[in-house]
């Protein structure tokens, strides 16, 4: 089976629980207490959909305001970025649109965009409702889902969703002696699978 | 990279060093303390000079002294030419009395040290430094320019992986400032040890290196030469081909009809001053002449960039004593009349096109003045004739244009045969000198190796000796008899005694683990076997020791004999020994 390498990269406030679900994909646990990220945190996984394994190499950055700048260093080369908010902090959901809007201009041109409303789990507390948060995601072509670390909600279906809008490439081969170069894919956006 | 799979070690061995990743002993730090040191900043200040900023991790201790040597060196030593981006590397003594903190490193070293080839062993006396020099023009100081280094700290010798990751760090840093340092601080937390033989994902600051580990059983020819891929928006690793190799092409081809003098001067540790006009070839050539007798170790001192404040810099100058056996790096043109006394000099100019007068070999006392060309300064007559053959092959590759990668593979092959046909002959007395197995006896203390001869060697060079695999002529005993008064000889020997006797140790230990120790002590006086248990003692002391490869189970039944033996004897005696 071949295999396609995926940079993906995780943008978010501090706090929302994105080390969080990259924990609950990457090794289906949650902790209560987790630190907060220093920098960024690396991990990878390996997940296959429709008979493609996908290698994740997940760049957890971290939410913290001095760790901004370097958020360049971590989306530069991304075939993927997951923005997670907050559904309990309308503040979190803002911070959505301004890296939206930082991708839109200094991102890699070709990223697949998904937005995540983590914290599912607490309803009861909720202050961004599902349908603004869908419209918006709509409006920019990016997937949408409401996750939970916490009870595992919708987690592992994020990252089946992102596969498949990745735009077709040539397949990489496991065997890492010799590798293609990859095509440019601006003319190939068209072909992606559903959404 | 499949031949990379064959030739990793047992699984058994790396599955010890994946279950770090869980074990509860390893702390914060500990890992990033198997790659690095410290990094660190060194700014100028405009009162005190060059000063350190910032040490990160901050709980890293640095003596004075370290600290004085890594802000002056991390300085180009007279800059006016080295504007915009410079890299280099150097090397310094560590002053340190802290006390070396973690065992849970120190295993992991142990284990490596074992593994690993000689040349590429971490080092507990010195450190590298990897250094990335910014110089730009800044109206808003006061100076005019804004100075600053960000330096590598490490023990390892891993020349181009170091290089490469310095390359990676330092710009970000200059753009986004201390938060930087910590990420990668801590990126370089979560690599996994550098076990020999491994291949290693490395991930750092948005981006996953690719290394192999080099191991002491590869065979050396066989450095792969994978060109690194960067492919924009797909993330495979970026391959860093060699972790350590340097590209001696490059650095060689000024004084390319000289290489073999070089190897020879190399392999006899002869004192050998390079000067160069920018530290970046001064610590590239350095580390070229250190690589180009790969296998073989380096074994004495060498500073890839050396300056006059360098806290040795008195002891390696002094005009009172003869050269050290050393090889100094030098930018500053001070340097051609205090080294002028010095036996060999290699001047390097501009990389770029060679001017062929540097090709001439030059007597030493030329060199007096700074202006002085390129080229090889030395009264010495090499042993053995120059190989025209590869010297012809190099030159027409240079005129042809020939992919400098590809010159670069030539030289490196030719060195390596060389260093082979000179080290075999050497390598085959010695496993002469190795006792035979039937003479390893449970009864008697292991064998060792028998003594090394000079003289017995040369007369098995009639037969056995370079010709054999070097198509090379001249003076081949004179150049060995050289080599036997050099510290590279030295400790090749010690460090093959120190192989074989522990090899002798171990299966001495096998053999007395396969003895009937029970049925020899039947017939036997108490005291003999008293004597017999005390031995035993000894025996499991020596094999316990940390850096011999022992496995547990012969120990363990090693044990179980000597509880056996002891429980046959009367009872006073029995509480004795089992007191002592």
């Amino acid at each position: 089976m071949s295999m396609r390498e995926i940079k993906l990269c995780l943008l978010g406030d501090s706090g929302v629980g994105k080390s969080s679900l990259v924990q609950r994909f990457v090794s289906d646990t949650f902790n209560t207490h987790s630190q907060p990220t220093i920098g960024a945190s690396f991990m990878s996984k390996t997940l296959v959909v429709d008979d493609q394994s996908y290698k994740f190499q997940i760049w957890d950055t971290a939410g913290q305001e001095k760790y901004r700048g370097l958020a360049p260093m971590y989306y530069r080369g991304a075939a993927a970025a997951i923005i997670v908010y907050d559904i309990t902090r309308e503040s979190s959901f803002s911070a959505v649109k301004m890296w939206v809007r930082e991708l839109e201009q200094y991102g890699p041109g070709d990223v697949v965009l998904a937005i995540a409303g983590n914290k599912a789990d607490l309803v009861d507390q909720r202050e961004v409702t599902y349908d603004e948060a869908h419209k918006y995601a709509d409006q920019i072509n990016a997937t949408f889902v409401e996750t939970s670390a916490k009870t595992a909600v919708n987690v592992t279906q994020l990252f089946t969703a992102i596969t498949r809008k990745l735009p077709a490439e040539i397949i990489v081969s496991t065997h890492n002696t010799v590798r293609p170069t990859r095509a440019p894919q601006k003319s190939e956006k068209s072909k992606c699978c559903r959404s | 990279m499949a031949s990379v799979a064959e030739r990793q070690p047992p699984l058994q061995s790396t599955r010890s060093f994946e279950n770090d990743e869980n074990s509860p002993t390893i702390l914060p730090w500990d890992r990033f303390s198997n790659w690095l040191h410290c990094v660190c900043v060194v700014t100028f200040d405009l009162e005190l000079g060059q000063a350190m900023e910032l040490v990160y991790p901050s709980h890293v201790k640095l003596s004075e002294k370290e600290k004085m040597n890594i802000c002056y060196l991390s300085f180009p030593d007279s800059n006016s030419g080295c504007m915009g981006d410079t890299l280099f590397n150097y090397r310094i003594r560590q002053h340190t009395t802290t006390f070396n903190r973690k065992a849970a490193t120190l295993s992991t070293r142990n284990a490596y040290e074992r593994r690993g080839p000689v040349t590429l062993q971490g080092e507990n006396a010195y450190y590298h430094g990897f250094v990335y020099f910014r110089q730009v023009r800044d109206k808003s100081s006061r100076r005019g320019y804004f100075q600053k280094s960000v330096v590598l700290i490490t023990k390892l010798p891993y020349i181009n992986l170091f290089t490469h990751l310095i390359d990676i760090i330092a710009p970000e840093y200059f753009d986004n400032g201390e938060p930087c340092l910590e990420a990668a601080c801590h990126d370089i937390d979560q690599w996994s040890p550098p076990f020999p033989g491994a291949t290693l994902h490395l991930p750092i600051m948005g981006v996953v290196l690719q290394v192999r580990i080099p191991s002491k059983h590869d065979k050396p020819a066989q450095s792969q030469v994978i060109k690194p891929i960067l492919s924009p928006g797909s993330a495979p690793p970026i391959v860093i081909p060699s972790v350590n190799e340097v590209e001696v092409f490059k650095c060689f081809q000024p004084v390319l009809p000289h290489i073999q003098l070089l190897w020879e001067l190399i392999l006899t540790n002869e004192p050998i001053v390079v000067m160069a006009p920018s530290p970046t070839f001064c610590s590239d050539t350095v580390q070229a002449l250190v690589f180009m007798m790969s296998p073989l170790k380096y074994t004495s001192d060498y500073r890839p960039y050396f300056t006059i404040h360098d806290s040795e810099f008195k002891e390696y100058t002094t005009k009172t004593q003869a050269p050290p056996p050393v090889i100094l790096g030098v930018t500053n043109p001070f340097f051609a009349k205090t080294l002028q006394h010095w036996p060999h000099i290699i001047r390097i100019g501009e990389m770029g096109p060679v001017d062929k007068s540097s090709w001439k070999k030059k007597k030493s006392s030329n060199i007096k003045t700074l202006e002085s060309k390129p080229g090889v300064y030395t009264r010495y007559k090499p042993f053995l004739n120059k190989d025209k053959t590869v010297l012809k092959r190099l030159q027409k590759g240079i005129q042809n244009k020939r992919p400098v990668e590809v010159q670069d593979a030539m030289l490196k092959r030719h060195f390596l045969e060389l260093t082979q046909s000179f080290m075999i002959p050497l390598e085959r007395y010695v496993a002469s000198l190795m006792p035979l197995q039937r003479n390893i006896s449970p009864w008697k203390q292991p064998p060792r190796l028998k003594p090394f001869l000079p003289e017995e060697f040369i007369k098995t060079l009639e037969h056995s000796g370079p010709q054999l695999t070097s198509g090379l002529t001249g003076d081949w005993i004179g150049l060995y008899r050289r080599f036997f008064k050099s510290s590279n000889f030295e400790a090749w020997l010690r460090s093959r005694q120190q192989e074989v006797n522990q090899k002798l140790s171990i299966l001495h230990l096998d053999a007395l683990c396969d003895a009937d120790l029970m049925q020899w002590i039947k017939d036997k006086q108490e005291v003999e076997i008293v004597d017999l248990i005390l031995r035993l003692r000894d025996k499991l002391a020596t094999v316990c020791a940390p850096d011999l490869p022992t496995r547990q189970e012969r120990i363990n039944q090693l044990k179980i004999h000597m509880d056996h033996i002891i429980s046959s004897l009367p009872d006073d005696l029995q509480s004795i020994l089992k007191s002592n």
